[in-house]
């Protein structure tokens, strides 16, 4: 029964794509979403029954690779953790189905689009309830390949195809990681079953092997190269550089994909690791350090953005590196609470964001926007309730997750800890002045729009809005629903075996200073009054502050220079090395020498044997009479030797 | 047995210089006269050694009749020579090459005659009954009992030579007009001839 | 010496002779108008040929002095080079009815070679073995000029009638030779003197060589291949059809005979010229095709590589080797005769067309003789599962079985420069801009023949352990002391 919350998404996905251009574009949108909204259902049913009930259970589907030491099974193991993921990625991923059926309704290819979304979310549940590594793998490539599809969805525009690319190339690399680090895991524990590497970890920990006359850790290299693995889905600093691109797609992709769901897989990979992280505290210490620095960095930049999804994108970033540094930190009941609330707010604002650039005739630059509450009162009402969720305002959603991930850092008393709170506060204080940063430019003021788009800003249709209500529900109450199960008392009860902490520091975190627990709530005022000075008292102040302070703005405005960095360091060199091996190296040598010089050469003995050819029958019979003196001479030399 | 000796040489040295002259004389009737030339003196090598039905086939088919049919070939046709002639310069160095090389190895490989032991002995064997047997009574009796597969194989090229012949240059050319005597015995006066009355003066 | 027995054993071959001269005086009395039915009769006289010579004897039989013999050996091949000239007789009624070729003797013609054959796969003696290939060169010499009133036609059988002399005299050359050193012209004579014999005379191996080379000649291997392909293309399409398959497999038989029944203890010795004369016909074969532009041309230098191929499995000089021969020359038989069945359906306006070239786009303007070509293509290339893959296959397993490595590293090379032009044509009929399409009605004996042969090609493997078995069991012969 609750096989088909995995599995409807899939069937539905298949039929459409099979079928959907046979089918008609209102019967491929009916195929997945109604699945998707049964598996919704049910997934609530399942999160209920497995967290609050603790009925964990495995269940084995078929024996899928059985090669010498290797067997593996396809099982679905659902614990809490995977519960929760399921619930998170069922849910928004139906309204996500809900959405598309008003944002695409211009589209052509809406049958594609919905078969994408379906398959998307069947890869997702397959790798959050994977029950061994290869299984988790299948899923992680999975959403990537679906992602790369997405995004370049719109393959007519060459913006997107770069973009697709770009994604898929960047998260080849942290794939890259990913597989050496389950290769290292099959070679090291000789089994890729979760349940069975749990249980050696402990073993294995502190062992070292010796690489280029270093002790190196095993567990530790093992850890870092499956963390390479996910900073490059989460989009953590280094290989962040597709997420903003990848806001090429569809609104709703990006909502899905690229804030709830994909980029979070990493997220909860390390939480369903926890088992060998916990014991890899090098490995710990570095999530923490390029979570940390994710978190500033991202939101450094999230406030000079004009494009209204790139904000959004880079703030995404950013709270994914809050996530990351809790998990550093052993907090992963913290990560996950805020990847359920973030989730919920974050895709409640790229949907807002969505409807303002549906009902904008796809304006997406917030410089021409302004005053828009009149027009559409709905989506900015409920953007403001998804931002306020974001900046971590009492009573919202982001506030009891992300204060948790603020306080479990403090609470961890490392001087990494403490670099990823300040650099928390600070992201914290960013993150408020950029949200409302959005929404005074978006829909406060004076508009900036010319008159003819403006005049046409419309509302968005009920079925647009009908998912945002669901998920500013989500914004408004999760975090306070959820908070005693996930990060409190019934905690322990709620996770059961999912997580291990081997120190519960959520139960030191509860006992930081006043000011520690006050501060983000503080910053975050600061924050959304700075950016109601800036932009609706004085709109003067921002061009005049960034002309005070050029050099730092260019510095944050072109994304710290990352691509500017990576087009120098890896793909011009790429390039050029590439064309030298295709020119000289390929077209020249192998070529060259290989099928061209063959063929040349082929061609050439034709040539040489047509002429022998002459057509005079005295040449014939030449030819005869020399090849047979040749025989008769070739046999007396050799009878005479 | 030294005139016998004397024979030998006579006729085969003669023999190998008209062969030689068939390929290098300018004039091709000359070239044919040296074949016949050729043939009388192997006709006459085979009469040494007792095949006088061989030498006496050998002048009546090769000389009676080959060779003259060579003859008027040569004749009627009309080639040229002097063109040929280039073309036999151009390659002669190499086929001269060739012919050496091979005319080298077969001495090599005569060279290595061994007679075997047995040999002397057959050879003194009369071949046939003395006297009893004439050459072409002895040929006939081997021919048509021994060999009579190859001969009646023989028999089955021949004809097809024949038919080949006949396939490649016989023509039915209908405008040639030819005598069918049964055709004119059976004219009938009715189908030539027409009696007409023409008025006089009136003209055809 | 009873004649009785003797004649028992030469029954095929005696109905065949006496066949023929009836078919002869038949013609001559009814004339041209009698044509039509005396090519049926021919193809009558070819089945009951055939069926006269699976009722021979079984086991090996001598006659006419152990000039004569009958094996499975002789049996096997005799069956499929009757099959071949039947299927080539058919092949030529409608074509040389419609181009005023209507002589009555060439099916006359044809059954005499097909006589000569017989003798040559037969001939237990040089002296016999000459005689058979002296009546099949005649009778071929003179259909390659059937059509004595172009240029080409003529010039092929002049070309071909003075190069095979030429090649006979080389043969005759060798066989005295052996004479001389041997004493003796018979086959099992010279097999007990060679096997007694442990160091050969020079003599011999000398004549060997020239008895190689004037056989090499009869299947057109290099360097004695020159006339191949000047006649292929002269002669009349349905000769050279004829051509591709009854002589070739007949001359290969014998030539397999020769080298392992008298000469079988020499194997060191001749394993060499089959050396030479398999890796240069593979390589000319394949390469000189690449430029050629005439489909004709191109067939001959496809048959000289093939029989570079059929010369690597008698190169290895082992029982294996000869299976592999046989079965190559059965599937050989079959690509062939329906490739040139293909290339007859080659007409436009009236007109055979013989350029690669015309065969553009076949496959929009006539998919089915399209496809069918491809198919006999991609066999020629050795694609499995298709009868030409099975053909290489054992010649190379019995080449590296007798490791042979140079010539099946080089047959492997040669099938895939080979592969190159046979799937040009391929490329040609799909690819290309479509030409002219050719004339419709291929007419109902190629229709039929064109099917025929594309089942038993595609559909070789599942009759492959008859033929395989076939194969051994006349490979066996030879090689029976």
């Amino acid at each position: 029964m609750i096989e088909l919350a995995i599995f409807l998404p899939l069937i539905g996905g298949v039929i459409a794509g099979v079928f959907g251009t046979r089918m008609g574009d209102r019967a491929s949108q009916l195929v997945t979403t109604v699945p998707m909204l049964i598996a919704a259902t049910l997934s609530c049913y399942l999160l209920w029954d497995v967290g609050l009930q603790g009925n964990e259970r495995t269940i084995q589907l078929f024996t899928w690779i059985d090669s010498g030491a290797l067997e593996l099974n396809w099982a679905l193991r659902f614990d809490t953790l995977t519960a929760v993921m399921v619930f998170v990625v069922n849910v928004v991923s139906s309204m996500v189905h809900v959405y598309s059926i008003g944002y695409m309704s211009h589209d052509a290819h809406k049958p594609r689009f919905m078969a994408y979304l379906s398959l998307f979310t069947f890869f997702m549940l397959s790798l959050v309830t994977a029950d061994n590594f290869v299984q988790m793998f299948f899923g992680w490539e999975g959403v990537g390949l679906m992602s790369y599809l997405l995004i370049g969805f719109w393959h007519d525009r060459p913006s997107a195809n770069a973009a697709a690319i770009k994604a898929f190339v960047v998260n080849r690399v942290g794939d890259f990681g990913f597989m050496l680090g389950i290769l290292g895991v099959f070679f090291v524990f000789g089994t890729l079953d979760f349940d069975a590497v749990f249980k050696a970890v402990p073993d294995v920990a502190g062992q070292s092997f010796e690489f280029l006359g270093m002790d190196v850790d095993i567990l530790t290299t093992i850890c870092l190269l499956l963390f390479i693995g996910a900073m490059g889905k989460s989009a953590q600093i280094g290989l962040h550089t597709w997420l903003p691109d990848a806001m090429e797609g569809p609104t709703p992709v990006s909502a899905l994909i690229h804030a709830a769901t994909m980029v979070t897989a990493g997220v909860f990979m390390v939480a369903r690791l926890s088992p060998m992280f916990e014991f890899a505290p090098i490995a710990l210490s570095v999530v923490v350090l390029i979570g940390g620095t994710t978190a500033f960095f991202a939101a450094t930049i999230g406030l000079t953005q004009h494009d209204i999804k790139r904000v959004i994108a880079y703030s995404t970033c950013s709270q994914l590196g809050y996530m990351f540094f809790a998990l550093g930190v052993g907090a992963y009941p913290a990560a996950i609470f805020h990847l359920m609330t973030h989730a919920f707010f974050k895709a409640l604002l790229f949907l807002g964001a969505g409807s303002v650039i549906h009902g904008m005739d796809d304006e997406q630059d917030m410089r021409k926007m302004g005053g828009l509450f009149s027009k559409m009162k709905v989506t900015a009402v409920l953007m403001w309730i998804g931002s306020l969720a974001l900046a971590g305002v009492p009573f919202f959603a982001g506030f009891y997750s992300k204060d948790m991930i603020l306080e479990s850092a403090f609470a961890a008393h490392t001087g990494l800890g403490m670099y990823a709170f300040w650099a928390g506060i600070a992201a914290a204080l960013m993150t408020a002045f950029y949200s409302w940063r959005l929404l005074f430019l978006t829909f406060h003021g004076r508009t900036r729009a010319d008159d003819h788009t403006f005049d046409h800003a419309h509302e968005s249709p009920p079925v647009m809005i009908a998912p945002l209500l669901v998920l500013a529900l989500g914004a408004v109450f999760s975090g306070y629903l959820a908070k005693e199960y996930f990060v409190g008392h019934d905690m322990n009860e709620f996770w059961g075996g999912s997580i291990l902490m081997l120190h519960n520091i959520i139960e030191e975190a509860h006992h930081v200073p006043f000011w520690v627990k006050k501060l983000p709530i503080l910053v975050g005022v600061i924050g959304i009054f700075a950016a109601f000075v800036m932009y609706i008292l004085k709109p003067n102040w921002p061009a005049a502050f960034v002309a005070r302070i050029r050099p730092v703005h260019t510095f944050v405005y072109n994304k710290w220079f990352f691509d500017e960095l990576y087009d120098r360091v890896f793909v011009r060199p790429s390039f050029v090395l590439g064309r030298g091996l295709w020119k000289s190296g390929d077209g020249a040598v192998i070529d060259g020498v290989g099928p061209d010089g063959i063929a040349a050469a082929t061609r050439n003995l034709a040539g040489r044997a047509s002429r022998l050819q002459s057509g005079f029958v005295y040449h014939y019979a030449f030819a005869m009479l020399i090849g047979l003196v040749l025989l008769a001479t070739w046999f007396l030399f050799g009878f005479f030797r | 047995m030294i005139i016998q000796a004397l024979a030998f040489y006579l006729f085969a040295a003669v023999a190998v210089a008209s062969g030689v002259m068939v390929i290098s004389a300018r004039n091709p009737v000359h070239s044919v006269l040296f074949l016949i030339l050729a043939f009388f003196n192997s006709a006459g090598l085979f009469i040494l050694i007792g095949a006088e039905f061989l030498a006496m086939i050998l002048v009546v088919v090769y000389v009676g009749a080959v060779a003259v049919l060579f003859l008027f070939v040569v004749m009627m046709l009309d080639i040229n020579f002097a063109e040929m002639r280039e073309g036999f310069l151009q390659y002669l160095p190499i086929g001269a090459l060739i012919g050496i090389i091979l005319a080298a190895e077969l001495i090599l490989v005569f060279g290595s005659w061994v007679v075997s032991p047995e040999a002397a002995q057959v050879l003194t064997a009369p071949a046939l009954p003395a006297g009893d047997l004439t050459n072409t009574h002895a040929l006939g009796n081997i021919i048509y009992t021994e060999y009579i597969y190859l001969f009646q194989s023989a028999g089955l090229v021949l004809l097809v030579a024949m038919i080949g012949a006949i396939v490649l240059t016989l023509r039915h050319r209908p405008d040639v007009r030819r005598q069918k005597i049964s055709d004119q015995v059976e004219r009938k006066r009715e189908d030539v001839i027409e009696i007409r009355d023409i008025p006089t003066g009136s003209g055809v | 010496m009873d004649i009785v027995s003797d004649i028992a054993v030469i029954r095929p071959e005696l109905f065949v002779a006496i066949a023929g001269m009836v078919m002869l005086m038949f013609g001559a009395f009814r004339g041209e108008s009698s044509t039509k039915f005396i090519y049926w009769l021919g193809v009558g006289v070819l089945v009951v040929a055939g069926v006269l010579v699976l009722a021979g004897p079984t086991g090996t039989s001598l006659a006419f002095n152990a000039q004569f013999v009958v094996d499975d050996f002789a049996v096997f091949v005799k069956v499929l080079l009757l099959i071949g000239a039947a299927l080539a007789l058919i092949l030529a009624m409608p074509f040389n009815l419609r181009e005023g070729i209507d002589q009555f003797e060439f099916p006359i013609l044809i059954i005499f070679a097909v006589l000569g054959m017989m003798m040559m796969v037969s001939a237990n003696d040089l002296m016999s073995l000459y005689l058979g290939i002296e009546l099949q060169s005649l009778s071929l010499y003179v259909v390659a000029a059937i059509r004595r009133d172009t240029l080409r036609s003529s010039e092929a059988g002049l070309k071909y009638f003075v190069l095979g002399a030429l090649s006979s005299g080389i043969l005759l050359y060798g066989m005295s030779l052996v004479y001389g050193f041997a004493g003796t012209t018979n086959f099992e004579g010279l097999a007990t003197l060679f096997a007694a014999d442990s160091e050969a005379s020079i003599g011999v191996v000398v004549g060997l060589v020239f008895i190689a080379a004037g056989l090499a000649f009869k299947v057109s291997a290099v360097p004695f291949h020159m006339w191949t392909p000047d006649v292929y293309e002269g002669a009349p399409t349905p000769v050279t059809a004829f051509f591709a398959v009854a002589p070739k497999i007949a001359a290969m038989a014998l030539f397999v005979r020769v080298m392992l029944e008298p000469f079988g203890a020499l194997v060191l010795e001749w394993q060499q010229v089959i050396w030479f004369i398999s890796l240069a016909s593979m390589l000319l074969g394949s390469f000189a095709a690449i430029v050629q532009t005439n489909i004709k041309r191109l067939m001959a230098y496809s048959s000289i590589g093939h029989m570079g191929f059929v010369l690597v499995g008698l190169a290895a000089g082992s029982e294996e080797g000869v299976t592999g021969i046989l079965v190559y020359l059965t599937i050989y038989l079959f690509m062939n005769i329906g490739t040139f069945a293909c290339i007859l359906a080659m007409r436009r306006g009236g007109r055979m067309v013989e350029d690669i070239d015309s065969l553009a786009g076949l496959s929009k303007t006539n998919p089915m003789l399209a496809g069918a070509l491809a198919l006999f293509m991609f066999s020629m290339a050795g694609i499995p599962p298709l009868g030409g893959f099975f053909a290489k296959l054992f010649v190379f397993r019995a080449a590296i079985n007798a490791e042979l490595y140079v010539l099946a590293v080089v047959g492997l090379l040669t099938s895939v420069v080979g592969a190159f032009y046979y799937l040009r044509i391929i490329k040609v009929m799909y690819f290309d801009e479509a030409a002219e399409p050719f004339d419709k009605g291929l007419g109902r004996e190629i229709t039929v023949l064109v099917t025929v042969t594309v089942i038993v090609t595609t559909f070789f493997f599942i009759g492959l352990a008859p033929v395989l078995s076939g194969a051994e069991a006349a490979a066996a012969v030879l090689f029976a002391v």
